[in-house]
């Protein structure tokens, strides 16, 4: 997309024209006690918003942090919910919180998303999932069972004749957000989506639970600051089917590795058997430098000291900005905000002043030249290109590190190291296996490490020459993006976060370069010294 | 700032409760997947803690040796988790307890899995009217378990 149709795109982050209401849905009554005065607010909710109660139990035991006025057979679906007026049908988003202190209400605290989202035109609430909160653990299934609950109880007044909602909700153009161990839930609720039972319990809405079914239109599950795999199906850890947006902090000190990168990764991850076919979803992902935990909720106090993070209308501002983005692509149909995912460089004007950010994004139609995941050998040029690779000067060894802390990583990254002006890795490829004249951009993702080859606080860089017979590209690596040096974490060591690189193929053309046959991509680090990168996914791609 | 540290364990516990309705579903269900005939018993193991941790996302995962407890809750003096299937305690009762946020690093807390009480769900000969037929049975044993929220008291 050209710098001046981004520059004719209004901030995604700024309220838009659409007026709007905003109610309270419960299933009162909730004699709630002083100890839980804060949830008195659902005792009183609009009278046309009344909801039922559902049974978690097969997923979750409640009770430990606060003494609830239900049990887990008959939890209350609570929320807020930010109306637009007018006839719809509106798109739905619906935020889910984290664990936290559970006799402080989170819920509120994605309210200023809500009725961002609500002012452009979209039905957005925040649920109370607030029962689960306290010191448990592996609730997540049972939190996404809470946020699918919320979803059929919308398609319930959506299809309710005389309700205010009838008609009025897109049930094809849903998207699911969740922070924290909510955060992890949407993942799990994407997938449940899809399910008929989850083991014993079958999802067709028929007693005991009375749960399901479900089978929505989720158009993307994002996830802020996430956990991962605290829930496992019996299955293996979840693998998100709808596309997948992620965004963390550096400075998060509650989930302090960053878990989502794991999810992220797993999800819509390259096919072996099939590596050129697609499931149609793509995933994104951003690293927000300084931003921490808590203050992506309003209410949440920040867990770190003063000074340390972002302030937290600035940390506030970057999650309007990117979350509203993501909105307006996938349930708005901007489709031109999608390239605030595919590159965050195109929101520079509107995120806060000296923000740095990391992202990715892989589109669902591409094609990998290298991707690295045939195994722990020698890195080759992946199938069904076919090409050959060379390494001068170049340490270039697959492995599996956790680049970014928690778990151990099933995907395979290669690192490259060097101590020389010059070296360079060099992949040459068969031009009739690469069909690069049908895509966009030349992609891969680069990351920095802390290791002593990398200057301290000091952008990485090198050339990316890309060849077709004798006419050569040589593209400075920072002249597409900072490829910026870890920020150093709360505690343990820091996080290598991989940025996206998109090199337009119509610059490549400009250079002379011939996408139809194309003989040759290279890293070559004549740009620093000295180095240590992290690389993946090298692809053409959309 | 200083990562967190795992919570210390004073003491493990193991009782028979009866089981919820949702825990009879899933005996219901372990017993047609492992075809065998599991007792209409949840075992709720007390894991009493010497300070509870902080309320964060980020969570301390439960091993019994190298065995994750999928999900366990908070209590008044600690966390619990419920066990359905006996066997589990043959195959790790007195194994150690662990904990861990990823998998790999492990925090050994020096105790380790009790035992259930052996006549858990035996019924005392004589007492009581017994209930008609094997189901109605092991209900009835069932019934003269304590209630889980009593347990956790």
């Amino acid at each position: 997309m050209a710098g001046s149709e981004i520059a004719s795109l209004k901030n995604p982050g700024l309220a838009g024209d659409v007026q709007f209401d905003t109610v309270i849905y419960g299933s009162p009554p909730l004699a709630y006690s002083a100890l839980l005065s804060q949830f008195a607010i659902y005792n009183a909710p609009d009278p046309a918003y009344i909801t039922g109660r559902i049974n978690v139990s097969a997923f979750a035991n409640i009770g430990g942090g606060a003494t609830w006025p239900f049990l887990n057979t008959n939890l209350p679906l609570n929320g807020h919910v930010c109306i637009p007026r007018g006839r719809g049908p509106f798109p739905l988003a619906v935020f889910a919180h984290g664990n936290h202190n559970p006799t402080e209400n989170s819920t509120p605290g994605y309210l200023y998303l809500c009725q961002l989202m609500a002012s452009h035109g979209i039905i957005a609430a925040t649920i109370d999932v607030n029962f689960l909160n306290g010191g448990n653990f592996g609730e997540n299934d049972g939190r996404a069972i809470v946020h699918l609950e919320h979803l059929k109880q919308f398609r319930t007044w959506n299809g309710t004749a005389a309700h205010p909602l009838h008609g009025k909700v897109d049930l094809t153009r849903i998207l699911i957000v969740g922070h924290s161990r909510g955060g992890e839930a949407v993942g799990h609720a994407s997938l449940f989506n899809r399910l008929a039972s989850i083991g014993a319990v079958v999802l067709d809405g028929l007693p005991p639970f009375a749960l399901g079914p479900y089978r929505f239109g989720l158009t993307a599950a994002a996830a802020i600051a996430p956990t991962d795999r605290q829930f496992t199906p019996v299955t293996g850890p979840t693998v998100v089917p709808d596309s997948y947006y992620v965004i963390h902090g550096s400075k998060d000190s509650d989930v302090f590795t960053f878990e989502g990168y794991h999810t992220y990764e797993r999800a819509h991850a390259v096919d072996l058997a099939n590596s050129t076919v697609s499931d149609g979803k793509f995933k994104a992902m951003l690293w927000v430098h300084k931003a921490n935990h808590n203050q992506f909720n309003s209410i949440w106090a920040s867990e770190t000291a003063p000074g340390v993070a972002l302030t937290r209308a600035n940390q506030e501002q970057v999650a309007r900005v990117h979350l509203g983005a993501l909105a307006q692509a996938v349930l708005l149909d901007r489709a031109e905000y999608l390239e605030v995912l595919r590159d965050h460089g195109a929101a520079a004007t509107w995120d806060p002043a000296g923000t740095e950010l990391v992202s990715q994004y892989q589109d669902p139609e591409r094609v990998f030249v290298q991707h690295n995941q045939e195994g722990l050998v020698a890195p080759v040029v992946s199938l069904p290109v076919q090409g050959t690779v060379a390494a001068d000067s170049v340490v270039a060894a697959r492995q599996l590190t956790a680049l970014v802390g928690g778990f151990a990583t099933t995907t395979i990254t290669l690192r490259l190291a060097w101590s020389a002006l010059g070296s360079r890795l060099l992949l040459r490829v068969d031009p009739e296996t690469l069909p690069a004249e049908r895509y966009k951009v030349l992609a891969l993702r680069v990351g920095q490490s802390t290791e002593v080859s990398n200057a301290a606080n000091r952008d990485q860089d090198f050339t990316l020459e890309v060849s077709s017979g004798s006419r050569t590209a040589a593209i400075p690596a920072s002249s597409l993006h900072r490829l910026l040096y870890p920020d150093p974490p709360p505690f343990g060591p820091a996080k290598i976060v991989m940025q996206a690189l998109r090199l337009p193929v119509a610059q490549l053309v400009e250079c002379g370069v011939d996408p139809s046959d194309l003989r040759s991509v290279a890293l070559v680090f004549d740009r620093r010294a000295t180095g240590t990168v992290y690389v993946g996914d090298l692809q053409f791609s959309n | 700032m200083q990562p967190p540290e795992p919570p210390k364990i004073t003491a493990v516990d193991v009782v028979a409760a009866q089981p919820t309705e949702a825990d009879s579903v899933a005996i219901a269900h372990l017993s047609a997947q492992t075809n065998k005939s599991l007792p209409q018993v949840a075992y709720v193991v007390k894991v009493k803690l010497k300070t509870k941790p902080p309320v964060t996302s980020m969570a301390w995962a439960l091993y019994v040796d190298d065995v994750l407890i999928p999900k366990y809750w908070e209590y008044k003096d600690g966390i619990y988790f419920t066990v359905l299937d006996p066997q589990f305690f043959s195959d790790h009762k007195g194994k150690r307890l662990r904990f861990s946020q990823n998998g790999t690093d492990f925090h050994n807390t020096g105790m380790k899995l009790a035992a259930p009480p052996v006549a858990a769900v035996s019924t005392p000969k004589g007492k009581a009217a017994r209930p008609k037929g094997k189901t109605a049975r092991a209900k009835g044993r069932a019934a003269r378990l304590p209630l889980q929220a009593d347990v956790l008291k």
